[in-house]
């Protein structure tokens, strides 16, 4: 007996109804296609089991039918399938056949598929000319770069805009944090949106498909379409839990042969009274540089001298530490729960989510917490006009983020401690111990042995509970918009949008530390505005030929407003954190106010023939409050063509499912940073009652012109078989000229900076990707998805035949350059000295330097990234694992020309070719022969002093190397992500009332470096995003591996 | 829309648009004092260079590693950048500023010249061939060097103008509010005419070995012109509150570090266990330097460290208790500096009123109480062989060797002074280290940013001054 069952099938991506998809009953010839809102109705025989939901573009949905009669079903977009929709500048939404630029679009599922709580994290590996680099701090920054470095003082960073929103990724570090030296990494912003939220991401990267956003669309923009709500009413539910270890690969190894010093000498004291002098440590020395360990040698360590060691008053063996920094480290957890409701109707829908994530840190007492409720819901107040608005309200609480950076004795940088500065006679767990007696700073590192007041280095445990930083971020960020169908072919859409965030920072330096303790706080307000007006346009001028276009306006305001004051001198009372508390006067805090705003028209037109031949043309002007009246209107245009040439050969070649062909070019302009075509003076703290002016580092310029991008792409997209083996090939080259840059100039201009209009940044690069599903039955899919990229960077040209400009210099004699000719963010320092490409060694057996310290010695540019994803699903079980490579690029690492110099790493002890201590003086037969040869050519024989006795250093650290001797290779081949799940069957799940889906997954992510080059650390960590501080590492920390599960049900 | 807000948003609401001259000037008077008095490694090494002390843990610096800190920037940074920039807004500012009263704005302006001059006078001396000519033009993003004699010849010139511009009749008028803005000198036009004689004086007798008459006139034209007493020295009076703290509190004491130690070159001579004052303690010695916190023996109270090599602070005496003081006033010219530039110009026959020997009594002795010191001790000190004028240095010992020895030990918070004085005079002689990198410099290398950005100007320079080498010495620097 046949009955009847109706439904509707709607877009999961925008939850509008899908007109023309096929509803079959699985197994019969029994169907129907859905009306023009989706909607479907059909006789089906009592014997069905299964209906089977398919659409041209979306993934084919089994429906098991029940004892209901009604079905909503929603269909999310095939990626392998060409003719999908694609989320587009400004919302627009094409068909990827139509679309004559490279836009990647990726689901929500993706991104997720690891419960990576950081969904911009999550995008690693999976895009080709999308270079992402996570650090590994708790909550910290991630680098995105999309077709690489363009702007060589400016930001780098994509646009980022969710559902129409341009949200901020602003990274609120402080400048001395981002250039590698001291401070906390707090992260950046676009990491506050919910990653169970987004239904799609869209990354648009060259300037043709991004020119319609503006000045700010020249580093590419991150689209992100948050879901919305579907027919009916729907529950999901995530709960998940994560643990993570670091990876010992990526932390240091130390020698266990000599204990602490510089130079291999005891102090003598008469500790017990007994008349008879006592050993003792060099207390004070933050280097294992010091005598060999000898068991039988019983010596006063600072456990001897600090009460609530087990040791105190007494001497101990000396001997290596049975608990080395590794231990240090908790295990990480992260719990990660959110729950979505969301629903529709025929006059609207809605949908309301919360996130939840409680990340714990691998450092003792680090916590960040995010909380995000968002909205969004959209209304049909009549048949034309429709009014929604969405809002997204986010809180992140940090607290005892990790100290990044280095900042010499008062690091909050534990890893500089640890890699660099540490006594390997010195137990983590003892210092624990000692820490805990009275929660005092009992560290290890004395001023003497009278004085045991902390030298250099405070007890890591007192660090990390007394001298932790707090943070919030409150955010709110949405839109309403009213969109108004003027005929079948115009509507407009009027839109606001808004994105507010205010940040606090609270940074507590404990009184009884090394240095002056303090207390410091940093407030700062963003709020940016954006009023939208587009009209849309969609018409058939005749029968082969179609026409969209649009034809609009942008205002947008931004403030950003921000507060840094610290106390003065040391706090009055310890614990006391507040400004009142300082023991000196004050010093005025560091106010700033920055406005910027824009004021931009835009135009575009599509003209499609036959659905084969693809015209796009936009056309924007800009006016920005930043540059002087006479320049601050800009104008560009861009062009794009594509071809789908798979539509000529229907016939002739059925074996090819889709092919298209694409070229485009565009341009982008920009204006400059806020304030920086007037002058105006700095008035540091007065002296006294005196006050003081200064003239400013940088010169600004009124003469700025707006700088531009022009950039140029082609390429072929692809796909055989009924789209089991596709790819996508893009070559593309962008210049970035005209760069407002604060050039550094001699100071002995009298500034340092001066803004000019200069410079040239060529990026030039192919990307690759493709997919093959070698097997695909009823049982068992296996996909593999692969990109590659290869970027070339090269500064092709600087400010008036000006070869250089140093972006910043970092500790450890090296900066960071732009030079002509070279890749961007080259690596100066001293280098070794070749003749006929050997290392020249000394008479004295160590390597020759060169004397300058501008040798070009790192191109921190990798020479290629890619990733390879495999899925195997059979049945309700998937198996996804990603491989994320990077190949090339180098790395400076401070860690190694200190640590080594510091004596920590097993190199810089052991035996030398005579089988003897390499520490032993030159003269008992130690020291180590440098590969190299001699001034005049011969191979060297001479064996370098590694003892350490006249300067306190091993042979091979920063004493006695260049800094050339500290680079190294800094490609990486990770197991990035891995995910075992399994949907329970359909079958049982509809038994329990109801709920409707039940997945279980496990979940891993790091788990697995599978090749690096660069000792002891991750090469990919670097101090924050940004320009600056690639290519360097320093007090770097291990990487984390995540293991984990999560639980979805849906209702 | 924008045309409507763009004068408001494109000026920064908290920067000012419009200063004080005196604020300028102020601010040079403090970059200019704390970059000489200051021990800080990134900045000034010269106290290693002249062998008062020596490092604990990290004795890089005192083998004359210059480049790993980039100290020959942040020398030239703070003296172009941070002094002679904020001299020329200073001056530029003067005539408008309405704080500045008529009848001052000459004192004013010869202010800044003279302070000016002081900071030119440190360029070329430790540097050599400087951008003078074409500096501090913001449109000259690389200026070229200028040859170091002319330029110091056109220093003396200006220096001349300078002096015949100030109106004694009338005070500097550096004014915040009605309170004096002058940190050095406190508004007092007849201690900036001393100063900028005193630095006549100075450049004169740095000029002595390889122009001799020019300094003759120079000198003896600065007679009766000079600091008469430790009343007029050159300083300026740090206060009690971070950030306008003396430097040196910065990093002795704030820092909560232990980085610095006599050496025992030093320390022996002032212990008087050798050198030329054996058996005489000085007695500036526990105001240079504090007792060491662990002696070894117990009675080695004050001991020194080996030079260039790295040392105990326990065993070592750390420097004394009146460098650590937050309000110890930064020196830019002493009294007893004046009186050992004129006991030398007497020795070397000028007429500069007095014997080498008064004047060099009446240094050591202004010394002696600068420190701290009764005039009784300085009577004593004076007394014995090894420091008496006539006997001082022992039988054949040069003026150069005698006024050497001492002015060092005086200069002992001058290190700027010192190692200038140390390259002129020879004396007291010194030796690098074995650990050392290179000779003991006598200039500083270029910053090596000026070789990134402006090379082609840095190799010519290099060139003239024969090598960007810190063993090259300067053009006043002949033996």
């Amino acid at each position: 007996q046949d009955r009847t069952i109706s439904g509707r099938v709607t877009d999961r991506a925008n939850g509008q109804g899908l007109p023309g998809a096929t509803v079959l009953v699985k197994g019969t010839t029994v169907g129907a296609s859905t009306n023009a809102d989706g909607g479907f109705s059909l006789s089906v025989p009592s014997s069905a089991t299964t209906l089977s939901i398919s659409s041209i573009g979306y993934t084919t949905v089994d429906q098991t039918i029940g004892s209901e009669n009604t079905y909503n079903v929603s269909l999310g977009a095939d990626v392998k399938q060409l003719g999908e929709v694609v989320v587009t500048a400004l919302g627009q939404e094409r068909t990827r056949n139509s679309l004559p630029f490279a836009a990647t679009q990726i689901e929500g599922d993706q991104i997720t598929a690891a419960r990576n709580p950081n969904p911009i994290n999550g995008l690693s590996g999976k895009v080709a000319g999308v270079q992402i680099r996570q650090s590994n701090t708790l909550g910290g920054s991630t680098n995105i770069l999309i077709r690489g470095t363009k702007s060589i003082t400016g930001n780098n960073q994509p646009l980022f805009v969710v559902d129409g929103v341009p949200i901020s990724n602003a990274n609120t570090n402080t400048a001395t944090q981002q250039t590698g030296g001291g401070g906390y990494d707090y992260g950046n912003a676009a990491a506050d949106i919910n990653p169970d939220d987004i239904a799609t991401m869209t990354i648009l990267k060259g300037a043709a498909a991004t020119a319609l956003y503006g000045e700010r669309a020249s580093n590419g923009v991150i689209l992100i379409t948050t879901k919305k709500g579907r027919q009916g009413l729907g529950v999901t539910i995530n709960a998940g839990v994560t643990g993570g270890r670091i990876d010992k690969s990526t932390f240091i190894t130390y020698q266990k042969e000599y204990g602490a010093g510089y130079g291999p000498t005891f102090g003598k004291r008469d500790f017990n009274g007994d008349g008879v002098l006592d050993l003792y440590n060099q207390l004070n020395a933050d280097a294992s540089v010091g005598p060999r360990f000898d068991p039988n040698l019983q010596v006063y360590q600072w456990s001897a001298l600090v009460p609530g060691s087990a040791h105190f008053g007494s001497p101990t063996p000396w001997v290596a530490a049975e608990n080395d920094p590794s231990t240090f480290f908790q295990t990480a957890m992260t719990l990660n729960n959110s729950i979505t409701v969301d629903g529709a109707n025929d006059r609207g829908s809605f949908k309301i989510g919360y996130n939840s994530v409680r990340d714990k840190g691998i450092l003792p007492n680090s916590q960040v917490n995010k909380n995000v409720v968002n909205f969004a819901g959209s209304y049909n107040l009549t048949s034309r006009l429709t009014a929604s608005a969405s809002v997204n309200f986010s809180v992140v609480d940090g607290k005892g983020r990790y100290g990044t950076g280095y900042s010499g004795a008062t690091s909050e940088n534990l890893m500089t401690n640890f890699r660099q500065w540490w006594q390997t006679n010195v137990d983590i767990k003892e210092q624990k111990q000692a820490y805990d007696y009275q929660n005092l700073n009992a560290s290890w590192n004395l001023t003497s042995p009278t004085n045991s007041a902390a030298k250099y280095w405070n007890n890591p445990y007192f660090s990390r509970y007394k001298s932790f930083e707090t943070d919030s971020r409150y955010r709110t960020f949405g839109n309403v918009a009213l969109t108004y169908k003027v005929t079948d072919w115009f509507n407009v859409l009027g839109r606001v949008t808004l994105d507010s965030n205010d940040d606090l920072q609270e940074e507590r330096y404990a009184y009884g530390s090394v240095g002056v303790p303090s207390y410091g706080r940093y407030n700062r307000t963003y709020r940016e505005a954006n009023f939208d007006l587009i009209g849309n346009f969609k018409a058939k001028i005749t029968e082969n030929v179609s026409f969209t276009g649009l034809l609009g306006a942008n205002l947008r305001r931004q403030a950003t407003k921000s507060i840094r004051a610290t106390t003065n001198g040391g706090l009055v009372i310890p614990e006391l954190y507040t400004l009142s508390n300082s023991l000196s006067t004050l010093t005025p805090p560091t106010e700033s106010d920055v406005r910027q705003a824009v004021d931009g028209v835009f135009a575009g037109a599509t003209f499609g023939f036959r659905d084969m031949v693809f015209l796009d043309l936009t056309a924007r002007r800009d006016k920005s409050s930043t540059l002087a009246r006479a320049n601050n209107a800009f104008f560009y245009p861009s062009a794009a063509g594509s071809f789908v040439f798979s539509e000529m050969l229907k016939e002739t070649a059925p074996w090819l499912s889709y092919g298209k062909v694409r070229v485009n070019y565009a341009e982008v302009g920009a204006g400059a940073t806020a304030y920086s075509i007037a002058d105006s003076y700095d008035k540091p703290t007065a002296f006294g009652s005196v006050a003081l002016f200064s003239v400013p580092s940088t010169k600004n310029n009124p003469d700025l012109k707006p700088e531009r991008t022009k950039s140029a792409e082609a390429g072929i997209e692809a796909a055989f078989l009924n789209t089991r083996l596709g790819f996508e090939a893009t070559v593309y080259q962008s210049n970035t000229v005209d760069q407002i840059i604060p050039i550094n100039v001699s100071t002995a201009s009298g500034y340092g900076f001066r803004y000019v209009n200069a410079g040239d940044v060529r990026n030039r690069g192919v990307e690759l990707s493709g997919f093959v599903v070698p097997v695909k039955n009823d049982n068992v899919t296996w996909t593999i998805n692969a990109n590659w990229t290869k970027n070339q960077n090269r500064v092709m040209s600087l400010f008036e035949g000006s070869d250089n400009i140093v972006l910043t210099t970092y500790q450890g004699g090296v900066s960071s350059n732009a030079t002509v000719g070279q890749p961007f963010g080259t690596i100066r320092g001293t280098n070794y000295v070749f003749l006929n490409g050997q290392k020249v060694v000394q008479e004295d057996g160590y390597y020759a330097q060169t004397a300058t310290a501008n040798e070009v010695i790192a191109n921190p540019n990798p020479d290629w990234t890619g990733g390879v994803s495999n899925t195997v699903s059979y049945k309700g079980v998937s198996l996804y694992f990603l491989v994320d490579v990077r190949k090339g690029g180098q790395v400076f690492s401070l860690d190694r020309s200190y640590g080594l110099d510091t004596g920590l790493t097993p190199e810089t002890a052991g035996l030398n070719d005579l089988g003897n201590p390499s520490r032993n003086p030159v003269a008992d037969g130690g020291g180590v022969i440098f590969p190299g040869v001699q001034a005049d050519g011969t191979p060297n024989t001479v064996r370098a002093d590694n003892s350490g006795e006249a300067d306190g250093a091993t042979a091979y650290g920063t004493t006695h190397n260049p800094a050339a001797a500290f680079v190294y290779d800094a490609s990486f081949v990770k197991l990035r992500e891995v995910s075992l799940s399994y949907s329970l069957p359909k079958a049982f799940v509809s038994k329990v009332g109801a709920v409707k889906g039940v997945d279980i997954s496990i979940v891993g992510r790091n788990l697995w470096i599978i090749h690096k080059n660069l000792p002891y650390a991750d090469p990919e960590d670097a101090p924050s995003s940004g320009q600056f501080g690639q290519g360097y590492s320093t007090g770097s920390y291990p990487a984390v591996r995540t293991l984990g599960a999560n639980l979805r049900l849906s209702f | 829309c924008v045309g409507s807000l763009e004068d408001n948003f494109n000026v920064d609401p908290k920067s000012p648009t419009t200063a004080l001259a005196s604020g300028f000037i102020a601010n040079a008077e403090r970059t200019l004092a704390r970059t000489v008095v200051s021990t800080n490694v990134n900045l000034n090494p010269l106290r290693f260079y002249v062998q008062y002390w020596a490092a604990t843990d990290y004795p890089t610096e005192s083998r004359y590693d210059l480049n790993t800190r980039s100290i020959p920037g942040a020398f030239w940074n703070a003296l172009y950048r941070d002094c002679l920039r904020d001299l020329r807004e200073a001056k530029a500012t003067i005539p408008n500023d309405l704080s500045v009263p008529a009848a001052s704005k000459a004192n004013a302006t010869a202010v800044a010249e003279v302070l000016e001059i002081y900071t030119w006078a440190t360029l070329v001396e430790t540097f050599g061939n400087v951008p003078y000519s074409e500096a501090l033009n913001f449109t000259n993003a690389r200026p070229a060097y200028d040859d170091q004699a002319k330029v110091y010849a056109d220093l003396i010139a200006r220096l001349d103008v300078a002096i015949g511009q100030f109106n004694p009749a009338a005070n500097t008028g550096l004014l915040t509010g009605t309170a004096s803005a002058d940190l050095l000198n406190n508004n007092s036009t007849a201690l900036w005419i001393k100063f900028a004689n005193a630095l006549k004086l100075r450049m004169a007798l740095t000029l002595a070995d390889v122009d001799n008459a020019k300094a003759k006139t120079m000198a003896e034209a600065t007679v009766g012109k000079l600091p008469a007493s430790n009343a007029d020295v050159i300083d300026l009076a740090f206060n009690g509150t971070f950030p306008n703290t003396n430097p040196l509190y910065e990093d002795l004491v704030r820092s909560g570090r232990t980085d610095f130690v006599g050496t025992s070159f030093f320390i022996n001579q002032l212990k008087g266990t050798t050198g030329p004052v054996t058996g005489t303690v000085d007695p500036r010695l526990n105001d240079y330097f504090d007792p060491a916190t662990n002696p070894t023996p117990a009675t080695n109270l004050y001991n020194g460290g080996t030079y260039g090599g790295a040392n105990s602070p326990e065993t070592n005496s750390q420097p004394g208790a009146k460098l650590r003081a937050q309000t110890l006033p930064g020196v830019l010219i002493s009294y007893a500096q004046v009186e050992f530039l004129l006991a030398e110009a007497a020795a070397r026959g000028y007429a500069v009123g007095g014997t080498p020997e008064s004047h060099y009594n009446a240094a050591v002795t202004a010394s002696i109480l600068e420190w701290g010191g009764t005039a009784a001790e300085a009577t004593a000190y004076l007394a014995q062989p090894g420091v008496a004028y006539a006997t001082a240095g022992g039988a054949g010992a040069t003026y150069k060797q005698k006024i050497g020895y001492q002015e060092w030990v005086a200069l002992y918070n001058q290190p700027v002074d010192a190692w200038r004085e140390w390259r002129r005079l020879d004396y007291p002689v010194l030796t690098a280290p074995t650990t050392a990198i290179s000779g003991i410099p006598v200039r500083f290398l270029y910053p090596v940013v000026e070789q990134n950005i402006n090379g082609a100007n840095y190799s010519q320079a290099a060139a003239a001054i024969g090598g960007d080498k810190v063993e090259t010495k300067l053009f006043w620097d002949k033996f």
